[in-house]
């Protein structure tokens, strides 16, 4: 039980630091909300009921530009649509987790969610799901705190201190860590070429095809070993 | 309400994309080569993550010095470190000097 403890706290810490490159981008999502005509409260109910910044975004944009809705709605789902490759990539890792924890962890699968645990996805279960709530947890009430302060803050700081920049920093930085064989590197950096190339499609969904790329780039060079 | 509704759309299909394989494949048995894919998800998302976050819409590679030096101190440290705290605060510091050197 004290070692359960240990690890949700080990969670919580490690959250942390990962989610400060995610406070601008709250404040960015506070000022959209603010500036799309919705009601804040509603705007701000996204926060728990989508939980996902880039489609909240995307969702909020397009409903204040006076979108239509099943417009709005469709390209914010095509934002999400990664998702269900990390579920992909956790169901494994969810096969030895009682039923509750897939329905609920579900929930929590966000970026930084996904790569923070996906480190830990040989952990034995009943660690791997301390540590996963820690962080899960963690961030979900960190976005929810600190959307809610961007309604009010959002306006009154100045606009660029260069901050959102730390998204991609520590994005990569977790792509970096998670690098355990030279095959998994190549493939990242085919993903990488795939999405630039393709990044005039609609929606970014070239981010879908870079990663499908990165994925049978991978299939490839594990076959031929 | 049509706001609502339009949130509500979003936060079931949202879950839908993060639930459906770990629910569907809860009590099959995954294939070999289904499980090496899986495991070349992680890395393949977050390289594409990073790129769209990286370029415009129209694909113009947006980064200039700062950018790149930071990112090259992300990966440098990332694995040697393999510590995420100390790569960002590097990497921020080097954006931010090497930002101040260049303006």
């Amino acid at each position: 039980m004290n070692d359960t403890r240990r690890i949700i706290r080990q969670g919580v810490t490690d959250a942390l630091p990962v989610f400060l490159p995610a406070v601008p981008f709250a404040l960015v999502l506070g000022i959209a909300i603010l500036e799309s005509g919705i009601l804040p409260a509603l705007g701000w109910s996204s926060s728990a009921l989508i939980y996902g910044g880039a489609s909240q975004l995307t969702l909020l944009t397009l409903l204040g530009d006076g979108a239509a809705p099943g417009a709005a709605v469709t390209a914010a789902l095509i934002v999400n649509a990664r998702h269900l490759m990390y579920s992909a990539a956790m169901a494994p890792t969810f096969q030895q987790q009682p039923a509750w924890f897939r329905w609920a962890g579900s929930y929590f699968l966000i970026d930084q969610v996904f790569a923070l645990t996906m480190l830990r996805i040989n952990d034995e279960p009943q660690r791997f799901r301390a540590y996963y709530l820690g962080v899960g947890l963690t961030f979900w009430l960190l976005w929810l705190l600190f959307t809610a302060v961007a309604l009010v803050a959002g306006p009154l700081l100045p606009q660029h201190w260069g901050l959102g920049f730390a998204v991609p920093v520590m994005f990569l930085g977790l792509l970096v860590i998670g690098i355990d064989r030279w095959p998994k590197a190549v493939a990242a950096a085919v993903a990488a070429l795939v999405t630039w190339l393709a990044a005039s499609l609609p929606h970014r969904s070239g981010l879908l095809l870079g990663a499908l790329a990165g994925v049978l780039t991978g299939l490839l060079l594990e076959r031929r070993r | 309400m049509t706001a609502l509704l339009a949130i509500l759309a979003t936060g079931l299909g949202t879950y839908f994309s993060r639930a459906v394989f770990i629910i569907a494949l809860a009590r099959r048995r995954i294939p070999p080569y289904l499980r090496t894919a899986m495991e070349y998800i992680g890395p393949s998302v977050m390289a594409a993550l990073v790129v769209t976050m990286l370029i415009s819409p129209e694909g113009n590679l947006m980064p200039g010095l700062p950018e790149v030096a930071a990112l090259a101190v992300t990966a440098l440290v990332a694995w040697r470190s393999r510590n995420n705290l100390l790569t960002i605060v590097l990497a921020m510091a080097t954006f931010w000097i090497v930002g101040a050197l260049a303006a």
